[in-house]
């Protein structure tokens, strides 16, 4: 076998590489798995957080999830433009450099995908199966909605702000991607279109440049690489707002089919908690576990979460850290004297206006909304 | 020194090779969870399907057969070209190979994609 010195060089650095995986070295085994997401679907781009994400207050950008419907567009930033039209006394046309000239703001949210949890349900639903990591919380800078649309002054029966991004769809059959949100809640000064996400600009797969950011609400909404906003009087004729994203207005059997007229849109994220610091299955070493994960909820505080560890007889206050806000990530700890046996943790959120997490999911037929209290099994040895 | 250093690379190497030698058989043999069981409608499913998606988002999917009609029917007027008779070979073959009971794979860690984190 004859190598030349740069291939040789190569190899051995591979075998070492190789060899150090291998062995399992701590160290670099964590280095390895820092930026691994879990891949649903390579395309369009779907991957989800992994669990151990969710020990943090603010999601590293390097570890939040993807959720995409079509191929990421090609952007040219030094030549993109957002409309402003539709009901409004005079529409505009802004450039990134407009829009960085205008008061900046900035918001801590939680993002997080409708879907988030819908391989969990029984019956099983159709779409991507997420199950605990289609969420994440960011820091998102940029100017609030409100102002924009006071510039171009909304007319008097204006009442939904309908928004689409760059993306389209492989065929020209497919219906586009397009959102709307009332009114009401796109002047609130926490709506902003954010060009940053954790201190920097929005990656090309975050949105660049722009993206909608609706604290409190639903992923489906938070529209990325936006480029049209139309104020309307009415909601748009569009798939993707009907008949998709919509939630029963009542609860139906498990499976059993909702008539069209007895869905909605869903606005407000609900109450939901996650422990972060453990697998479902993990084995662990009797002594003290300190379990950490966190906790949110639509356009509330966390209240409380409490922890069961003997499948939900009784219930332990979790300690909960940082300021309580309206709609970020809480991070809750709890250190757990864990004894000799297999061991069902449970953990419940309630938030501050009261509403808690159920014991079962509300069945849909988007699998939506999935917050059921979250069980897992941890084997303790002595 | 340099004929250490030498022997110690020829052995990592050598150790790399049959490392990758052996990854590279195991993908030959086991079917990951993204794959289209093989089946004589594979390649109708397979040609219509991932003109927009990839494979995974089949695979990981477990409906009953009514489940996968709607799907075949909703995709089909999204743009799927499929005639109804290739339209009813492909809901057979979903309905086949992922039904409702199957208990469903573990997708499988990857890497962040290119372009999701700001380099400024």
């Amino acid at each position: 076998m004859i190598l030349d010195r740069r291939e040789f060089l190569k190899t051995s650095l591979s075998g070492a590489a190789a060899l150090a995986c291998w062995v399992e070295i701590p160290a670099l085994a964590r280095a390895k798995g820092k930026d691994e997401l879990i891949r649903r679907t390579e395309r369009p781009l779907n991957y989800e957080s992994v669990r151990s994400t969710f020990t943090t207050r603010i999601t590293p950008v390097e570890r939040f999830y993807l959720r995409n419907h079509f191929d990421i567009p090609q952007v040219d930033v030094a030549k993109w433009r957002l409309q402003i039209r539709g009901l409004v006394e005079k529409p505009l046309s802004l450039s990134l450099a407009d829009l960085r000239r205008m008061p900046q703001a900035t918001v801590e949210a939680v993002l997080q995908c409708a879907g988030n949890g819908r391989g969990l349900f029984t019956p099983r639903v159709p779409g991507v199966q997420w199950r605990y990591g289609a969420m994440g919380n960011a820091e998102w800078k940029g100017v609030r909605l409100k102002d924009i649309l006071q510039r171009a002054g909304p007319k008097q029966d204006a009442a939904f702000v309908q928004v689409q991004g760059a993306e389209r769809p492989v065929m020209d059959t497919t219906p586009q991607f397009i959102r709307a949100i009332p009114l009401r809640k796109a002047v609130h000064p926490d709506t902003l279109l954010a060009l940053e996400m954790n201190g920097k600009p929005l990656a090309p797969n975050r949105g660049l440049p722009l993206r909608l950011v609706v604290p409190g609400w639903v992923g489906d909404d938070w529209m990325r690489h936006l480029v049209d906003i139309e104020v309307r009087a009415d909601e748009p004729k569009a798939f993707y707002y009907d008949p998709a994203y919509r939630f029963p207005v009542s609860p139906g059997a498990p499976g059993a089919a909702i008539p069209a007229d007895q869905m909605k849109p869903m606005t407000k994220v609900n109450v939901k908690s996650l422990i972060g610091s453990l697998e479902d299955g993990q084995r662990l070493r009797a002594g003290t576990q300190r379990i950490v994960g966190v906790a949110f909820s639509g356009e509330a505080g966390i209240d409380r979460v409490e922890l069961s560890f003997d499948s939900g007889k009784t219930w332990t206050k979790a300690a909960l850290e940082g300021p309580n806000t309206p709609y970020g990530f809480r991070v809750f700890r709890h250190a757990w004297k864990a004894e000799p046996g297999s061991h069902e943790i449970a953990c419940r959120a309630t938030d501050t206006a009261g509403l808690t997490q159920p014991e079962v999911p509300v069945w849909n037929p988007g699998g939506y909304l999935h917050n059921a209290i979250e069980r897992l099994r941890v084997e303790v040895q002595s | 020194m340099i004929r250490a250093l030498l022997a110690a690379s020829l052995l990592l190497a050598a150790v790399a090779w049959s490392l990758d030698t052996a990854r590279a058989d195991e993908a030959k043999t086991a079917s990951a969870p993204e794959d289209l069981p093989d089946d004589p409608a594979r390649p109708l499913v397979q040609g219509k399907c991932t003109l927009c998606h990839t494979a995974d988002y089949i695979t990981q999917q477990r409906l009953t057969e009514p489940a996968w009609q709607r799907t075949v029917d909703k995709m089909r007027k999204f743009g799927t070209p499929a005639t109804d008779e290739e339209a009813k070979a492909m809901v057979a073959y979903l309905a086949r190979n992922f039904p409702a009971d199957l208990p469903p794979p573990r997708s499988p860690r990857a890497p962040l994609p290119p372009g999701s984190v700001s380099r400024k």
